[in-house]
């Protein structure tokens, strides 16, 4: 493993009107690594994500990515954006675009390929997810899962360093939640570095040995599942994987 | 009824008129049309500044056009500026007085469509990277304009409508022409009923043009 993390996050703070959302948030994300953050709701865990690409801008503390701090000023932002794939709850594709052009869109657009090579590329990354037969189908006509996978292919397609998903199963059914944890698992073996934020623990449990659990915005542990929701000192911790588990 | 002979005569008559008066209320509508919906998607673009001055004056723009009527506007800058030494022909003040109030209407209805994108979309674009402006011109705006194409169809039927008001600053258009028939032979009903049917055919083409353009920019899959 090489010495520094592709992303290294340190004491950050984020506070929304004087409420602290993050209050000083540790995490370390390895290339080729995965990383799996759980919580309860509010507990931070999508600010935290937006910390990452500075949708939001944090209060305070530090962001190395690739080595470089990216929480202060004069940093390009927008290329600090495309190395970061993120793909989102709702999957928010492009509804006026099909799901080809939602793929080639940031291809055109940020990298400045011509349709025809932008479609090339688009169509190998939609094929690898097995969506290119919907290239021409527009967002509304395609389901959930599809349209999961076309997010995904959107942000693959433009070779992220990392890939950040924003509790990816939360729109799912438990079936669509299944082959979403085989296709992130299928990721990972390829070397795609995944930073994954869920409620789900049947999905964390499948996709990563370890997770993190965030809670009142500090990391409060960090372990197997097993562990977490058997013996950990923490009660709250218990609590939380005990009732998940429960359910 | 009586007098069709005669008023069938005077129309046939003054018909060159007429007929450059419906011309010049085309080319106002269609004109205003077009620069106020140039003027309404800059106006819009302003309101999504991240500047919150320049959002601020772009809010009291559209306040102010919105709440002042068009013939007071017309008024104001065909018979007010002279007095300040500024003379502009009947037809620029109406294009300019149009544009200043149809781009201020048309901005309230993109924003009112903006209100209903789904936000997280805008929130993929800045995340994957696009600029503001790209976000607008990529993501916003393809949108947003196919979500006011009925509000927009009805501000176009409103300006030809409205044209009417120019001939208060000597443009001579359409209205302008029948008035001067109906004063020719005393025969108002028949002028002002043929002047309505003018009207209502072209506000016809204006809905029916509107409609096949939404069903062309219709979204699959996207039910309204």
């Amino acid at each position: 493993m090489t010495a520094t993390p592709l992303i290294q996050v340190r004491d950050l703070v984020k506070e929304f009107d004087g409420q602290r959302v993050l209050a000083g948030v540790n995490l370390d994300l390895a290339e080729g690594d995965i990383k799996v953050v759980m919580g309860p709701s509010g507990c931070g865990k999508s600010t935290l994500l937006r910390c990452l690409n500075r949708l939001v801008e944090p209060t305070s503390g530090t962001i190395h990515f690739r080595g470089q701090e990216v929480t202060g000023p004069g940093v390009d932002v927008r290329a600090l954006r495309q190395g970061i794939g993120f793909v989102f709850q709702q999957f928010a594709l492009y509804r006026h675009l099909t799901v080809l052009g939602n793929v080639t869109l940031g291809l055109r657009k940020l990298r400045g390929l011509r349709r025809a090579e932008a479609e090339q590329k688009a169509l190998h990354e939609l094929d690898r997810l097995g969506m290119a037969e919907h290239r021409d189908k527009y967002p509304g006509q395609i389901s959930g899962g599809q349209k999961q996978r076309v997010a995904l292919a959107r942000a693959l397609a433009m070779d992220p360093a990392v890939v950040v998903l924003d509790e990816p199963t939360s729109a799912l059914d438990p079936v669509l939640s299944r082959e979403v944890a085989q296709l992130i698992r299928r990721l990972h073996d390829e070397k795609v570095t995944l930073m994954c934020v869920t409620h789900d623990l049947q999905l964390a449990r499948s996709i990563a040995d370890q997770v993190v659990f965030l809670d009142r915005g500090v990391v409060r542990a960090e372990d197997s599942v097993a562990r977490l929701s058997a013996d950990h000192p923490d009660p709250q911790v218990r609590a939380f994987f005990g009732r998940e588990t429960g359910t | 009824m009586n007098g069709w002979p005669s008023f069938w005569r005077d129309l046939l008559e003054q018909m060159p008129l007429i007929l450059a008066g419906l011309g010049q209320t085309l080319q106002l509508t269609v004109l205003v049309s077009m620069t106020g919906l140039l003027g309404g998607v800059g106006v819009f673009y302003l309101t999504l500044s991240r500047q919150r001055l320049v959002r601020r004056c772009t809010q009291g723009y559209i306040s102010f056009f919105i709440g002042m009527p068009l013939i007071v506007l017309l008024f104001l800058m065909y018979y007010g500026l002279p007095q300040w030494g500024l003379r502009v022909s009947p037809f620029w003040v109406a294009v300019l007085g149009f544009t200043l109030n149809v781009a201020a209407y048309n901005a309230a209805y993109l924003t009112s469509a903006y209100n209903g994108l789904d936000q997280a979309e805008l929130e993929a674009a800045r995340s994957q990277g696009f600029s503001h402006r790209q976000v607008f011109g990529l993501v916003t705006l393809p949108q947003v304009l196919r979500l006011s194409v009925p509000a927009l169809t009805n501000q176009a039927i409103l300006n030809l409508k409205d044209s009417t008001v120019a001939f208060l600053i000597q443009y001579t258009e359409f209205f302008a022409r029948m008035q001067e028939l109906a004063a020719t032979n005393f025969q108002f009903f028949k002028a002002y009923l043929l002047a309505a049917m003018v009207y209502l055919a072209l506000v016809s083409v204006i809905v029916l043009a509107a409609r096949a353009v939404e069903k062309r920019v219709a979204i699959p899959g996207v039910h309204r």
